[in-house]
């Protein structure tokens, strides 16, 4: 730690957060001024980000941690849900840490939902924080964004993405199910290029039994399943 | 009370032209006087659907930029004197009318007409909404196939963020034997998509070709397109007419094929 300790105060960071870095020389105020300072510098690469902050190479008092928070938090813009015990800033707790905070946050974001009704036609789009339920149509062309869950009492043509701030325990459902793309997180799967040439008969025949039940799709092992809705299924998906 | 509709699609070339020629005939057949309005400017075609071209001296983009007045640009129909066509100027852009003049222009021909029809051009853009600043509500006018379907739901979408309700369907070029092939969209197919209301369907038929070419417009003649179309005007009217069954006409059409073979 020998170069670390050269400077007053070093940033480290991994995945979910920071590791700050203080020198025992100096007193607290010039170090709070110097963390203030250091934070401003990288307003541009921290800002809007959420991270766990753990302090290390200097003791520092509750008070003094949440002093120093503060400053990061003002001069570069982080959200902060979690400081993390001097001892043990490793990755894997840091990890841990905000994962807890993340998904307490998610289930109170979904924990509300909207009602939207109206045909979604080609060209619109519906975004929404909160899950939502629409009563009508999303046809080709429209989208719909929530971060939450879907649920189409109608027919779903558009294009969908659900999970949009990253939850995996989403879905989407609908009476008659298909739609252009599903996006559900970072998962996306998109309809068949159509029918065989062999079916050309069926071309605009009336959709086959499949899509005439409702459906739902979710996420299970990194594989977007779309099956029809059945107790079976309802009971393994989580809210 | 007059009534400001508009003729649109989206879609070029599915009919918006024939749909406005024959409407407007139809309504000054059933004794309403009537104005179609080419909002196509710089691609007119109104007026040689019409059989009208070599009448023309002033047109829309004249009107609002105050070089006559309206009365002067109004061709009056050869056929019926309750019939008037306003034409849209062929050497200008669709810039030269913003909608606030377009919404000036029509109420002032509100005082005179019973209905006033707006040839919309295709596209969503400055034209379009020229043509949909003042109506009161809206023919969308598709055929059966996928994409004019697809461009026609969008100009829904965007005609009710336009605050325009009033929203009936045509399905044009409709051929009942590819239909029951199941290789055309039928109607209750179209209808289920768009999700508004049918106010007429119009078969494919060689005889429109042949009208628009001559001028005339077939509306209310023997032909199956004229017939849908006099129905339309009678619906659009608020008359209650029964939707034509289909397959009752196909029969018709085809005895008729049949004896002219």
């Amino acid at each position: 730690m020998g170069r670390v300790m050269e400077q007053p105060v070093v940033i480290k960071s991994n995945k979910y957060g920071l590791t700050v870095c203080l020198n025992n020389e100096p007193d607290f105020e010039t170090l709070r001024s110097l963390v203030a300072k250091k934070f401003e510098e990288s307003k541009k690469f921290f800002k809007g980000a959420e991270l766990a902050i753990a302090f290390e190479g200097r003791e520092l008092s509750q008070d003094e941690q949440i002093i120093l928070v503060q400053e990061m938090i003002a001069h570069a813009g982080i959200k902060v849900p979690c400081i993390v015990d001097v001892d043990v800033a490793k990755e894997a707790v840091m990890k841990q840490a905000m994962e807890h905070t993340k998904a307490s946050a998610e289930v109170s974001e979904n924990g509300d939902g909207k009602f939207y009704k109206g045909t979604l036609r080609s060209g619109q789009v519906l975004e929404s924080e909160s899950s939502i339920v629409i009563l009508g149509d999303v046809n080709p062309g429209a989208t719909v964004v929530s971060k939450g869950n879907v649920v189409v009492l109608g027919t779903l043509k558009g294009s969908i993405y659900v999970g949009a701030g990253g939850n995996e325990n989403t879905f989407v459902a609908a009476l008659s199910m298909d739609p252009m793309q599903i996006r559900i997180a970072d998962h996306i799967a998109r309809n068949s290029d159509g029918p065989e040439k062999k079916d050309k008969k069926k071309l605009l025949k009336k959709k086959d039994k499949q899509e005439e039940q409702p459906m739902i799709a979710y996420v299970d092992a990194g594989n977007i399943y779309i099956e029809p809705i059945t107790k079976e299924v309802l009971a393994d998906i989580n809210i | 009370m007059s009534e400001v509709i508009v003729i649109t699609s989206g879609k070029g070339g599915v009919g918006k032209t024939t749909t406005t020629a024959n409407l407007g005939t139809g309504l000054a057949k059933l004794d309403k006087k009537v104005v179609m309005i080419d909002t196509d400017i710089g691609l007119r075609n109104l007026d040689v659907v019409m059989g009208l071209e070599n009448r023309i001296v002033y047109n829309l983009v004249d009107v609002v930029e105050g070089n006559c007045r309206i009365k002067q640009a109004l061709i009056k129909d050869k056929r019926y004197p309750n019939l008037f066509l306003l034409p849209s100027a062929q050497t200008r852009d669709k810039t030269s009318v913003s909608p606030e003049q377009m919404v000036k222009l029509i109420d002032e021909l509100r005082e005179e007409f019973d209905y006033i029809l707006l040839d919309c051009p295709a596209g969503i853009e400055q034209g379009f909404k020229n043509a949909i600043a003042a109506a009161d509500r809206a023919l969308i006018v598709t055929t059966p196939e996928v994409s004019p379907v697809r461009d026609a739901d969008r100009i829904i979408g965007l005609l009710e963020a336009n605050e325009i309700h009033k929203i009936d369907l045509i399905v044009n070029r409709l051929r009942m034997d590819m239909v029951k092939r199941g290789d055309m969209m039928s109607i209750e197919d179209v209808v289920e998509i768009l999700a508004i209301d049918l106010i007429g369907a119009v078969p494919d038929d060689d005889s429109i070709v042949i009208s628009t070419n001559q001028g005339e417009p077939l509306v209310g003649d023997d032909s199956l397109a004229g017939q849908a179309y006099m129905n339309i005007c009678r619906r659009v009217m608020g008359e209650k007419v029964e939707m034509l069954d289909l397959d009752v006409k196909e029969g018709f059409f085809k005895k008729l094929s049949k004896l002219f073979k």
